[in-house]
């Protein structure tokens, strides 16, 4: 089974990356470097692709944040929740796809399944990384958003959906959740979802994350900056 | 009767949808089912009927651009025969509300207005926001003949997050006239979408999936697989070429210059708003290895016959064995009606040894009449089956 790189060596060189079908809850509080350190996390390597659910930024954005990663932005695609509520007219293509705002898991749903359909068939992009099933990382940034439009009842089902959905096709979920705007009851029943844990906390201007539910690896803080799209560890 | 705008499906509900009527579509989560609203929608709008649309989740510009890009052509509204309630409005009433919880009111009020006032025919409504604001029951309520006359009919889509349950309990409580689950398997392949018809009103038919395709801004029926099977020479070959628009058959020249199929007949057709795919299996028992193969997922099969070969009964019995344990339905053809020495039907069943229930046609199949005959006879049987 496929193994997913995190870009981080204490995770990669323990367990050799997380597993096909993991998903992963980023708990992170705000000004702490969680987007870039979901980016990194989400960033595809040669073979891979990504599809990024954005509830924050515009589609152009996200590319731009990945390029500036040094990431191949043709196996990038976008769901944009954004955009759309500003240009209705706008069309979807392969590898970016419109909703009208955070509040339309419908369209949140279908677009993905069409995103995922477009790579399993080869026609996402010109080029084909010629692994099958092929390597998907999905990030929904972020569930906080999510939240903010829709009942937390609602979300867990549709995110237990996605998540479920992600299994099957061997994919790697990244999803971004603010541990500080949301009470232990909304924090523990997201978790419930999710099979690895990274918290990022932030002491005296310094950052630390830890993996939780990875076996081999403690739950020990590190400290990190980011570095041209990548976790460096600092000592 | 209203058109759901899909044919096919207007066939299978007894001529589309009786006036007063209240619809449920039922999306699973990422299935590819919003034409089937917006199908119907655009049918009654084409049609000059009177409509609301409720739209909470997004703004009508939103709306209307997502059903240029998914019908390819933008609704046909005709002199304001078509008023929305969209995203704008549900915060509106949300702003008015406040915290009093008296939105649902509100909602109601504007609903009865809008539709006395336009003397609405149909009201299209989005139901997902509204369940969410207000539970079942009270959302339920504002999408009722309560808030507009009876003779309203009302569809609605839903994002059904809590699956089967949901729909029987509307079932059980008779909550709508007719339920369409629309639903889709997932990776890994096969990857199809389908419908289940789960529930109607007015007639006892019983429960249907067809899985279906979306081409060219429509819902298209889609039977995956019937498989043609039967003796050697019984025409199988000639019935698959017959019956579809493109087909290949895999033959071998034997010694004296007769042909015999080896690997498989295949043939596609769009027929009766339904696409559907045919394979037919070679004849030869030393072929048999190969039949469950063929046969495996097959959504139905035609059992072909000489009807003038006696001696072929007893292989189609054979056949007819294999098939009736798949579990699918099932239609013999008796070919070469056209030929001296024809058995009657009585013969065939008998020599088969099938009952009264499996129907037996007698055709040729050089004659396309026949062979549609057939395949009508089958694809109804196929949206009827349970599965």
């Amino acid at each position: 089974m496929y193994s997913y790189k995190s870009g981080i060596p204490q995770i990669d060189q323990v367990t050799g990356g997380f597993e096909a079908g993991t998903n992963l809850l980023l708990l992170a509080p705000s000004l702490s470097y969680a987007e870039q350190f979901a980016y990194a996390l989400t960033k595809p390597l040669p073979g891979e692709y990504t599809i990024m659910l954005s509830t924050n930024e515009r589609a152009s954005e996200v590319i731009d944040q990945f390029r500036s990663s040094g990431a191949d932005k043709r196996f990038i695609g976008v769901i944009d929740a954004i955009t759309k509520s500003s240009t209705p007219a706008v069309s979807d293509t392969e590898r970016f796809m419109f909703v009208t705002n955070p509040t339309d898991l419908t369209g949140i749903g279908i677009k993905f399944s069409h995103m995922v359909d477009l790579i399993f068939d080869g026609t996402f992009s010109k080029e084909v990384t010629g692994l099958f099933p092929p390597p998907v990382r999905f990030c929904v940034n972020s569930v906080s958003t999510l939240l903010m439009y829709r009942k937390l009842e609602v979300l867990y089902q549709f995110l237990h959906v996605m998540s479920a959905k992600l299994k099957k096709i061997e994919g790697f979920g990244i999803y971004i959740l603010n541990s500080e705007a949301f009470d232990d009851k909304t924090i523990s029943l997201i978790k419930q979802l999710m099979t690895v844990v990274i918290e990022i906390k932030v002491e005296r201007s310094d950052n630390y994350f830890r993996v939780m539910g990875v076996h081999g690896i403690n739950a020990d803080w590190h400290k990190f900056t980011i570095n041209k799209g990548q976790v460096v560890l600092a000592l | 009767m209203i058109s759901t705008g899909m044919f096919g499906i207007d066939d299978m509900l007894g001529g589309g949808i009786p006036k007063g009527s209240r619809v449920m579509y039922s999306l699973e989560p990422g299935v590819d089912g919003q034409l089937f609203m917006i199908s119907t929608l655009y049918e009654a709008v084409e049609k000059g009927k009177s409509c609301l649309v409720i739209i909470p989740h997004t703004t009508v510009d939103a709306f209307l651009a997502d059903i240029v890009q998914l019908r390819g052509k933008p609704l046909p509204v005709k002199e304001n025969r078509v008023v929305f309630l969209d995203s704008v409005d549900r915060e509106r009433i949300q702003r008015r509300a406040g915290k009093g919880g008296a939105a649902d009111l509100e909602w109601q009020a504007r609903i009865k207005k809008l539709c006395t006032d336009n003397n609405v025919g149909i009201i299209f409504g989005y139901f997902d926001m509204i369940y969410e604001d207000f539970g079942l029951e009270k959302g339920l309520r504002l999408l009722s003949p309560s808030c507009c006359t009876k003779d309203t009919t009302i569809i609605i889509e839903h994002l059904n997050l809590e699956g089967d349950k949901l729909l029987e309990s509307f079932a059980v409580k008779k909550s709508f006239d007719l339920i369409i689950s629309i639903r889709s398997s997932f990776r890994p392949l096969p990857h199809f979408n389908y419908f289940t018809i789960v529930y109607t009103s007015w007639s006892t038919q019983l429960r249907r999936s067809v899985p279906f395709l979306v081409k060219n801004g429509r819902i298209v029926p889609y039977i995956p697989k019937i498989v043609v099977t039967g003796p050697p020479d019984s025409g199988k070959s000639r019935f698959v070429s017959n019956a579809t628009e493109l087909g290949i058959s895999v033959d071998r020249t034997g010694p004296g210059g007769e042909t015999t199929t080896v690997a498989m007949d295949f043939g596609w057709l769009h027929w009766q708003d339904f696409d559907i795919t045919l394979y037919g299996t070679p004849g030869q028992p030393r072929f048999d290895p190969m039949l469950p193969m063929i046969l495996h997922n097959a959504m139905g099969v035609v059992l072909l016959v000489d009807a003038t070969d006696r001696e072929q009964l007893l292989r189609a019995r054979h056949l007819f064995h294999t098939i009736t344990k798949m579990h699918v339905p099932i239609v013999i053809a008796a070919n070469k009606k056209d030929l001296p020495g024809l058995m009657s039907e009585e013969e065939i069943r008998a020599g088969i040894g099938t009952g009264k229930d499996i129907p037996v046609f007698l055709i040729s199949a050089l004659q396309k009449n026949d062979v549609r005959d057939v395949l009508e006879s089958l694809v109804d049987s196929i949206t009827r089956f349970i599965y």
